[in-house]
């Protein structure tokens, strides 16, 4: 499963959100899209999960045209979790993941007990399935985001996409998350906010800032102290411990704002 | 049911036979309503003949000359069944319009009143009566225009909806409100200017709708249109469950909700339309048994859409009959008596628990 961008532009009204990005994801590759807030990063995969069209370029999968494909097929390519949202409706646990069947499903198919097994090793693989028949809305929100995990793993994609998963979830259920994605050993495609998860988990890393690809290349290589204070205007260490994993420590500028008010204040 | 035996198999499914059986108990429910109900009435008619009217005419059993023709032969015939199956047929009708018209504006408020779609029919209605339009359409030319402007006026929300981009719930429901508006405005205009005092009294009977029209010949239209419509929304229900969750989500599990959403509001449109057609305007019994059904059933679209129609047809048997029996010798309209119901238990809903699809917690 190869996903490829060329050249993809988007204008929403006037502003143009992505000004031409080229990127290629291969086969079992993990990558992580950074970049600050209203970067594009997004956007971007909202481009190549269909939910957003490109105003130029094109996003291809396999080497042809994501247009190509039937909305229905392109769901059999590559599944989708987004970010976390609070659901107003009483569906159980196992109606939600059995969702994740519908793109292999025609309109009078029945739940074959195949689905049913389906449904049942997405939610032992997320750890949730103990909670088959709970009602979804009585979960908390990283059991939520567990359970959209397994709807996206129910569709049996070789492709999935995290358009910021974790956000708003505790560290503990950050980390959970992360470990079974990677686990999986799919193609995989994250928009990640926190630079220590991103450089934890992704092969390579893509940086967008202002809607274009700035930098790209291994956590090791991208994330430097420079970089980070030049895309983030914070100051950082980057550090690797004995188990060649990287750390970012961040420096906070609250002395400094101190010293700068008392000064003010003499004078 | 080759799949509750599948089910059964991989000991999977404990809750299916649950709502399985709550269908058939439903379904014997309905056709005890029915031989109850026909026993009701303003003539007073002993059990033993009515049912041997419905055994003579079913079977062939028992005497011509007796129940074969005369007077309690045409209560029974002409009278009380059809009564009864136009309101089976406009309960099932009006529940499960409003299960596809919540799913599609994901929103628990909508019905055929929010969405414009009632008011269109009455405005259909009203001009016929009043100025007498449409009346090359024949003897059912109320009806006729009723039907036409429900369904004009569902094309007129989605068309709107579509103007400047895509049509999302929000503009659905906006438009809907907004067109709904201007045709009870026009409505109200042709009424204040009427001084036909007959056609008056005759278009504020319709607006509150009433079984007391019912024939043979409309139901032969009615029934069928609305069972085919149950038909084909069930069979649509992943769709239905899907529209719940967005259009974003739903693009990523492999549908596309824009035209579908569309189709679903034209075919609710015509079930409404032929509704209205039959016995006026009847509300809140698309708002509230949605409602409770999913208190107890939860949202899947498979259980509640066989559960509300059922529902539907039973609440409706007996709020007819009702009807016929509260006020003695003479006949409330079944649409005031919905709503002097509904409006009160939608309040106690609405005050009681957040008003949601199940309501969660938060």
């Amino acid at each position: 499963m190869k996903i490829e961008t060329k050249k993809v532009e988007l204008a929403l009204g006037n502003a143009k959100i992505l000004k031409g990005i080229d990127l290629h994801v291969g086969k079992k590759e993990f990558v992580g899209v950074i970049g600050p807030n209203g970067s594009g990063k997004s956007t971007l995969l909202k481009c190549i999960y269909r939910v957003l069209q490109p105003s130029k370029g094109a996003v291809l999968l396999d080497g042809k045209p994501l247009k190509s494909y039937a909305v229905r097929d392109s769901a059999k390519k590559m599944a989708v979790v987004a970010q976390h949202n609070y659901y107003n409706f009483e569906f159980s646990v196992r109606e939600v993941v059995l969702m994740g069947r519908a793109p292999h499903k025609r309109a009078m198919e029945r739940d074959s007990a195949e689905d049913y097994q389906i449904v049942r090793a997405a939610l032992k693989t997320v750890g949730m399935s103990a909670f088959e028949d709970r009602s979804f809305s009585t979960l908390s929100g990283g059991e939520q985001q567990r359970i959209i995990l397994a709807r996206a793993l129910a569709q049996k994609t070789p492709c999935l996409i995290l358009d910021e998963p974790t956000n708003h979830l505790d560290i503990k259920y950050q980390l959970q998350l992360m470990n079974i994605v990677k686990g999986l050993n799919l193609t995989v495609i994250a928009a990640i906010h926190d630079l220590n998860i991103a450089a934890m988990y992704c092969d390579r890393l893509l940086v967008v800032e202002n809607g274009l690809i700035i930098k790209s290349g291994t956590p090791e290589e991208v994330l430097t102290p420079e970089f980070i204070k030049e895309v983030y205007e914070v100051d950082a260490d980057v550090i690797k411990d004995e188990k060649g994993e990287i750390h970012i420590l961040y420096h906070p500028t609250y002395r400094k704002i101190r010293e700068d008010n008392e000064e003010s204040s003499n004078v | 049911m080759n799949k509750d035996m599948n089910d059964k198999k991989a000991g999977l499914i404990k809750k299916t036979p649950g709502y399985v059986m709550t269908m058939i108990v439903l379904l014997i429910l309905l056709i005890l309503s029915v031989l109850l109900a026909v026993t009701f009435g303003s003539v007073r008619i002993p059990f033993r003949d009515v049912y041997g009217v419905i055994l003579y005419q079913l079977f062939g059993i028992g005497d011509a000359s007796v129940y074969g023709s005369g007077k309690i032969y045409d209560v029974v015939c002409f009278i009380r069944l059809p009564r009864l199956m136009l309101s089976m047929a406009v309960g099932m009708g009006l529940a499960v319009c409003g299960v596809i018209m919540q799913a599609v504006v994901k929103n628990p408020l909508a019905e055929p009143y929010t969405l414009g779609i009632s008011s269109g029919a009455s405005l259909g209605a009203t001009v016929a009566i009043l100025l007498g339009v449409g009346a090359r359409f024949g003897s059912n030319y109320v009806g006729v225009m009723a039907f036409l402007g429900a369904f004009g006026i569902s094309i007129a929300v989605v068309a709107l909806a579509n103007i400047g981009g895509r049509a999302t719930s929000v503009k659905l429901l906006l438009g809907g409100m907004a067109l709904s508006s201007v045709c009870s405005s026009f409505s109200s205009f042709v009424v204040y200017f009427s001084s036909d005092n007959d056609a008056l009294k005759n278009v504020t009977f319709w607006l509150m709708g009433s079984f007391a029209g019912a024939s043979w010949e409309n139901i032969a239209v009615v029934f069928p249109i609305v069972v085919l419509a149950l038909l084909f929304f069930w069979s649509q229900y992943r769709n239905l469950n899907l529209m719940l969750l967005g259009d974003e989500t739903a693009i990523t599990l492999g549908t596309d909700l824009h035209r579908l959403r569309q189709v679903y509001l034209l075919v609710s449109a015509a079930v409404v339309g032929f509704v209205v057609y039959s016995s006026g305007t009847i509300g809140f019994v698309g708002l509230i048994i949605p409602h409770l059904v999913r208190m107890v059933f939860g949202t899947d679209h498979k259980k509640i859409l066989p559960i509300c129609a059922l529902i539907g047809a039973i609440f409706l048997i007996w709020a007819d009959v009702l009807c016929r029996i509260i006020l003695p010798g003479m006949e409330l309209p079944v649409g005031l008596l919905t709503s002097m119901i509904g409006a009160p238990c939608f309040i106690y809903l609405m005050v009681r628990k957040r008003y949601g699809f199940g309501g969660g917690d938060s």
